[in-house]
């Protein structure tokens, strides 16, 4: 300092103007936080200061110096000393994508510098659609991506990343939490997510390899910063309601049709009760989320931690559902090399299940049954209700009294913690492990009471009159544990040759382990009271061990290498290439359980080019193209056993023998299913980033699907043999655009959309006994999809109707005209799979306030009106098909003459699946800063599924199903209606 | 940067150590029992010949597509249950309407065959397992016994079947050929004949109390005797002669009272020579729903209400037969456990034998697996088997044949021919599986059936169709039976 100050007063006289003096000021960000940090530094110089943890500088300057802050994941500042001797500084977000880093499988990358199709969707756009699970909030945020939702509480939606590649394979992507494998979502909250990043293309999933097939969501979720502690604290809560109703046959017009179906006046035309079963059964449901995170950190350490309890009621009366979430981690920064961390989260829940086919037995009783006698005792209970002449209604149970039976309650507890490191050897090059173990446990109980049941069948029935030899009750429990744990390891050396060859190498390995196991043990006798509700108060010796729910799986390990190259020559030429060598236990035949997933990925940034360089219109172009191979190694189980379940009563007391014997036969040779892709994608932004986008073709084929063969039964196997059967084609666009804008500083606006197309087909079967697999039952014997060559997989297969005949009966379209209706007239008429689906989003900020609304929907896709199909006779119709009956009077209605026979599998039930939805519409208002301490304070309204436009007759075109595209998926059948929620919610930050 | 050296080189070592033992690592043990493993229990044999009895249990082998195929389609019974419920195409069995997608057949073809290779896995084991010899021979003989009357049961459905002798292989294109083609009907005849002539050479006439149930050298020359007689030809016909002569004198006699013979307290009596073993109480393990389905069906019944006796039938009977009450329960009626059969249910008759009381009988509330034993071979069908020969071959027919009558309360036989055993044959037998295979061996069940009021073409219905399923899978090699 001294020597400063002598040089300043030696130069006085010359350099007035070069005078140094010392500038002071704060750093901040766009929302008031201090940044730590932050690098300050003369311009051109190589003088410069870091901020302190509170943001403040102070450094030794002229007036015409320039300094420059900078600062990751910011916009740089540049800012002339001048006058001042305060220069405080308002650092803004890198706005610029292109700078935006995108995680990747054992690392991150610059996404400009990316080669393959990764779609990232940070924390701000999935708190636009607070759900239980984090894949909820995904859906119409990202092309390529479909998320199929069912209201119900506590569920986890169906994920399909580019289409569905397996039939029989598992049909789920992978998640990757903080660089950890997992197979589940549905355990972290939602709130505890910086970023996810969807892996969509070969290029760049081969990297996880046989796991990688149906794609892999990376999930970042949030760790502690340095600088001051940071409190956050949020909550919602919200009413549910059901989003449509079906309209549902009053009593009369009911007596009506029925007595024209009966042929007889069997009804009164004035009957005595008029029942709304929907109404019944249903409630508004409620929502409540609390939240609250506290982080904070210094040079050394920092740390986060979070809780989370989250209630839900479902709309079905008693469905209830809730998760308390508690997650801390801590990094520490022992040396200038080596870093530590530590995380571990925890997820336990609570649900009241209760069966959803109420919903369908709603559809279906008839509204002359009242819901109890008049002595206040419930109706029937599985389909016994009668009328005054002892007569059936129909086969439909008393949904009212099947929930109030139903008594069920499931408890879980997910654990998953890791803890890993990373060493830098040397500049370049840096070591990474880390070990992560998640541990589950899962129970739960049904609780039978069959008394009960018994005594609401008849008024009249005495507990006297009990048959002795039935059970009152019956207890079902059922535990279920699971472990997994995974060790990964790898190097990454990263380093620029000459001017601008920029190489990256990771190379590593990773071990994973896993088993589950669980048991189900039925017990008579249980009492009702539910404190008592354990084995030990059963009659002994009733026990029954359900043996196909008792089971310890097979332990799973896989033992993995991996390797990727990234080149770059200035940002401008890109190429990565991946290679993982996976050997797994899943398979059978030894000498086929490794297999090699190669990728390659190619980039061009012609924005960079010479001719580009300067254009003022584009800011980035990008062509990408990539190919690699992928594995699905979730196939189901293949291992010849013995079925040890084939006991035979023998002797004079008819004891059990034991009996067992293999009642199968495999193909020893089954190993993964291996998906091979092309994608091409262009990325770009123009009008200084203003309108920015992506479009890409993908072309997956996945070549060995595992189908079920169906061996000459002289073979004598009572199960379907499995073997790599088929090939399925998933192939379409997708395309994002987003354009975002800046009026004025009080008003900045966005609009986006994303829309994919894909065409689905299994292309060919490939093994002689493979054949045309039914599927889609509707429990009434009536089955209604095909698994046919050229055909999507899930297909609809159906009769088709031309009309009515004078009777108002149905006329089918005999295709092969043998004058009778059969199978054989059956076609294909699409499937559950969309043609295409899509999203929109609009926001904008105007001062203080906030609005957003995003849309989804899809389109090309069929749905079956399973729970109209699903007749055997006497069930309510729909208040549609009661009034505008066909009569030989009035020839012109649209519906058939009323009938009780059971329907046949026609187009007559197949809708449109099409539909958009309004996903959420929210408004906001953050409020100025009034109260010290309080760094931000926001309050919002919010509606989920307000509106829906759709075709579809029923409660929801979206159904899930259990994923299977081959059962009920698509087919509205015990179908959880589409809910509604409105919310009201606040933020604060301290 | 020595240090930094070494620290690569420790990175690299640990990468690479696990490396070392990847298969070893890759190689899981299997959570449940493999063959090797299974087999290695000192009980794998027995329990290898039990789960081959353990199909005779299951709903395709004994139930309801078996109740359809071998009694629905017969003269004795309709199909029963409400107009409305067909049973999924019991109302085409009835109706002799079905064709080769009719469900049941294929049902009771794949059953069957489900039942053989569970013998042949047994087969195959057996010889090597390392047990006592003559426990060996008696499981190889049981293995025989019900491997042939599997073999049986296609038979008289399908005529000739593809015989599968051993364990077929996927990856053995002979194997898959095999199975693909159809053998004569005399092939399966004579395979079933060596199978069963081994089994009444390895059989023991009786078990202890702990193993009462298995199969017996008398099931063996009993099953032996029914298949010549199948066969019908003079020289089978003596066979039968003999070999129900040879059972005549093993120590079996009839029951006193018919109507226990289908009852609990019947089970493995005195006449009983081979039935199927169900167990009522916990664990259960019954006929899969045989009793259910037969049940009376409607408000104040217990069951599905399917394979009614026809009218035909119960007027078939003559007065005081006591069998008629015992084979039908009659809508109204209190049966002998007190039950009042409510005048609700939905059909006038039902089949007894398949009834289960679920007051007087155990019972735990289970009507899916219930207490009820299927009776296969018992000593009365021995005496008309013996009747019938004697009449065929020469002999005394009217000492077996009337000894049947005795019991069901009536006087000798006016007439002792051969439509006079046929009829005993009916009545006596009357839903127990026979009927429709029977009428055919007879060669009247065109003439008969017909007068039924159903729609029998001869050179048609003597056989029942291939299932078309089987057919497509074979890609044609399956031939079809004439007229289908």
């Amino acid at each position: 300092m001294k020597t400063k100050i002598i040089y300043a007063l030696l130069f006085v006289p010359f350099l007035i103007f070069a005078q140094e003096r010392t500038i002071s000021g704060k750093v901040t960000s766009s929302d008031g936080e201090p940044i730590p940090s932050v690098n300050v530094l003369i311009k051109n110089t190589s003088k410069g200061v870091v901020t302190d943890f509170d943001g403040n500088f102070s450094i030794a300057a002229n007036q015409n110096d320039v300094l420059v802050f900078s600062y990751i994941g910011m916009k740089p500042k540049e800012i002339v000393v001048g006058l001042s001797d305060i220069i405080n500084v308002k650092l803004e977000d890198s706005a610029e994508s292109l700078e935006e880093v995108v995680v990747v499988g054992y690392g991150t990358v610059q996404k400009r510098d990316l080669t393959g199709s990764i779609t990232s969707i940070k924390a701000d756009d999935l708190a636009k659609q607070p759900a239980l699970t984090a894949a909820q909030s995904l859906q119409g945020k990202a092309s390529g991506v479909q998320i199929i939702s069912s209201g119900a509480p506590g569920s986890t939606p169906v994920v399909r990343i580019r289409g569905i590649g397996t039939i029989l394979g598992g049909r789920n992507p992978i998640y990757v939490v903080d660089g950890i494998i997992t197979e589940r979502i549905d355990n972290i909250n939602s709130d505890d997510i910086v970023s996810m990043d969807i892996l969509k293309d070969a290029s760049s999933l081969a990297i996880y390899g046989s796991r990688a097939a149906n794609g892999v969501i990376m999930v970042t979720t949030k760790s502690g910063k340095e600088g001051k502690i940071k409190v956050e604290a949020s909550s919602y809560y919200g009413i549910k309601t059901v989003l449509s109703k079906v309209n549902m046959a009053d009593a009369s017009s009911y007596s009506n049709y029925s007595n024209i179906a009966f042929k007889y006046n069997r009804f009164s035309a004035d009957p005595q009760y008029n029942t709304d079963w929907f109404d019944e059964i249903t409630r508004t449901g409620s929502v409540m989320n609390h939240n609250i995170s506290i982080s904070g950190g210094t040079e050394k350490m920092a740390a986060f931690f979070s809780a989370n309890y989250y209630e839900e009621e479902g709309i079905l009366i008693g469905n209830d559902y809730r998760r308390m979430n508690l997650r801390n981690k801590v990094d520490y920064t022992i040396s200038p090399k080596l870093k530590f961390g530590h995380n571990i989260s925890l997820s336990l829940n609570r649900a009241i299940p209760k069966p959803y086919s109420a919903f369908t037995n709603a559809y279906k009783q008839s509204p002359l049954v009242p819901v109890r006698y008049t002595d206040g005792a419930y109706i029937g209970r599985w389909g016994v209700p009668f009328d005054d002449l002892g007569h059936q209604y129909n086969n439909v149970g008393n949904p009212v009294s099947q929930l109030e039976l139903s008594n069920e309650l499931t408890k879980n507890l997910v654990i998953q913690g890791n803890i890993n490191a990373e060493y830098k050897i040397i500049d370049k090059l840096k070591f990474n492990t880390s070990f992560a173990i998640e541990s589950g446990y899962g129970k739960s109980y049904a609780f039978n009471n069959a008394l009960e049941a018994w005594l609401a069948v008849d008024p009249s029935r005495q507990v006297s009159a009990y048959p002795s030899e039935i059970p009152t009750t019956t207890f079902t429990q059922t535990k279920d544990e699971f472990y997994h744990w995974v060790y990964d390891a790898f190097l990454t050396y990263d380093d620029t040759f000459g001017e601008n060859h920029n190489f990256k190498i990771v190379l590593g390995t990773t071990t994973e382990k896993g088993q589950k196991d669980k048991f189900k043990i039925t017990m008579d006798n249980v009492p009702v009271n539910s404190d008592l509700f354990s084995l030990q108060n059963g009659d002994k010796g009733t026990e029954v061990l359900d043996y196909n729910d008792t089971k310890l799986d097979p332990e799973i390990t896989l033992r993995s290498y991996f390797a990727r190259v990234s080149y770059d020559f200035d940002h401008k030429y890109l190429i990565t290439a991946t290679i993982r060598r996976d050997g797994s236990s899943v398979f059978a035949n030894k000498n086929k359980n490794w297999g090699n997933f190669p990728s390659v990925g190619l980039g061009w940034v012609l924005s960079k080019e010479s001719f580009l360089e300067n254009s003022t219109f584009i800011n980035n172009l990008k062509l990408r193209a990539s190919w690699g191979q992928l594995g699905n190694q979730n196939i189901p189980l293949n291992t010849l056993t013995f079925n040890s379940n084939l006991g035979y009563p023998l002797g004079s007391d008819q004891s059990i023998n034991q009996g067992s014997t293999i009642t199968t036969i495999i193909d020893k040779d089954v190993s993964w299913e291996e998906t091979e892709e092309f994608d091409f994608g262009i990325e770009f932004a123009f009008l200084n980033n203003r309108l920015s986008g992506e479009i890409d073709y993908y072309n997956r084929l996945n070549n060995n699907a595992i189908l079920p063969i169906s061996l000459p039964n002289p073979f004598g196997t009572s199960e379907k043999t499995l073997t790599h059967a088929g090939e399925v084609r998933n192939k379409g666009f997708e395309f994002a655009l987003n354009w975002k804008d800046k009026i004025n500083e009080n008003f900045n606006y966005s609009i986006g959309g994303n829309l994919t197309t894909n065409k689905n087909e299994l292309e060919k079967i490939t093994n002689q006994f493979a054949f045309e697999q039914q599927g889609g039952l509707i429990d009434n014997g009536a089955w209604t999809k095909k698994l046919s060559v050229g055909q999507p997989v899930g297909s609809f297969y159906l009769l088709e109707v031309l009309g009515m005949d004078e009777n108002g009966d149905l006329i089918y379209n005999d295709r092969n005209n043998d004058n009778a209706i059969t199978d054989d007239d059956r076609k294909f008429f699409g499937s559950y799979q969309p043609d295409l689906y899509y999203g929109v989003n609009i926001g904008f900020t105007y001062k203080n306030w906030d609005f957003n609304a995003d849309g989804y929907g899809n389109a090309g896709s069929k749905v079956y009106n399973g729970k109209k199909a699903q007749r055997f006779g006497g069930e309510n119709i729909e208040q549609s098909v009661a009034s505008n009956i066909f009569s030989a009077s009035n020839a012109e209605n649209q519906n058939p003459a009323p009938s009780n026979e059971v329907p046949l599998s026609s187009t007559y039930f197949l809708e449109s699946g099409d539909f958009f939805r309004i996903n959420n519409i929210s408004v906001g208002y953050t409020f100025p800063k009034i109260i010290d301490g309080i760094q931000k304070l926001r309050i919002y309204a919010l509606a989920q599924n307000p509106i829906i436009f759709k075709s579809f007759s029923g409660f929801t075109p979206e159904l899930p199903g259990d994923g299977d595209p081959t059962k009920t998926s698509g087919i509205e059948l015990d179908a959880y209606p589409s809910v509604s929620s409105y919310l009201f919610g606040i933020n604060i930050n301290f | 940067m020595k240090t930094t050296k070494n620290i690569v080189l420790i990175s690299l070592t640990l990468l690479a150590f696990l490396s070392c033992n990847d298969n070893e690592f890759l190689d899981v043990s299997p959570s449940a029992e493999t063959p090797e493993q299974a087999l290695s229990n000192p009980n794998a044999a027995t329990e290898l010949v039990n789960a081959v009895y353990n199909k005779l249990l299951d709903w395709n082998e004994s139930s309801f597509s078996w109740i359809g195929v071998s009694s629905i389609t017969s003269d004795d019974a309709d199909k029963g249950s409400d107009p409305g419920d067909t049973g999924g195409d019991k109302n085409l069995l009835d109706d002799l309407n079905f064709s080769g997608t009719t469900i049941s057949f294929n049902e009771v073809w794949e059953a069957n065959y489900q039942g053989i290779a569970r013998a042949n896995q047994a087969l195959k084991f057996l010889p090597d397992l390392e047990i006592d010899e003559a426990l060996k021979t008696r499981l190889i003989g049981e293995s025989k016994f019900l491997r042939a009357l599997y073999y049986f049961r296609l038979a008289r459905m399908f005529g000739g079947v593809p015989l599968i002798k051993g364990v077929p292989s996927i990856e053995n294109q002979d194997d898959i050929n095999v199975a693909n083609t159809r053998a004569t009907k005399e092939e399966v005849y004579s395979f079933i004949i060596m199978d069963l002539e081994d089994a009444a050479a390895s059989l023991p006439t009786h078990y202890g109390a702990a193993n009462l149930g298995r199969a017996t050298k008398g099931a063996a020359l009993t099953m032996l005797a029914k298949v010549h007689m199948y066969l019908g030809t003079t020289a089978d016909w003596q066979k039968v002669k003999d070999l129900t002569t040879e059972v005549m004198g093993l120590g079996y006699s009839l029951t006193p009272d018919y109507s226990h013979i289908w009852r609990e307290i019947g089970e493995n009596n005195e006449e009983s020579i081979f039935e199927i073993q169900a167990r009522g109480e916990t664990p259960n393990k019954g006929v899969q729903g045989y009793f259910v389905c037969q049940g009376a069906r409607g408000a104040g019944g217990w069951g599905w209400g399917f394979n009614t006796p026809t009218q035909d039938l119960a007027n078939a009977y003559e007065a005081n037969d006591t069998r008629r009450d015992a084979t039908i329960i009659f809508r109204g009626e209190t049966l002998w456990d007190g039950l009042l059969v409510a005048n609700t249910v939905s059909n006038p008759m039902y089949n007894q034998k398949a009834y289960v009381s679920k007051t007087e009988e155990t019972f735990n509330g289970n009507d899916w697996d219930s207490n009820k034993n299927i009776r296969i071979l018992r000593y009365a069908e021995v005496l008309l088997m013996n009747a019938e020969a004697a009449i065929k071959v020469g002999g005394d027919a009217a000492t077996p044949l009337n000894a049947v009558r005795h019991r069901a309360g009536l006087g000798d036989a006016p007439v002792v021919d051969l439509m006079a055993v046929w009829k005993e044959r009916r009545l006596e037998l009357a839903f127990e599986h026979d009927r429709y295979f029977d009428l055919v061996r007879q060669g009247r069940a065109g003439v008969v059936l017909r007068a039924h009021g159903k729609n029998f073409v001869d050179g048609k219905h003597e056989l029942f169709p291939i299932p078309q399923a089987q057919i497509d899978l074979s890609k044609g090699l399956l031939t079809q039976n004439p007229g289908y």
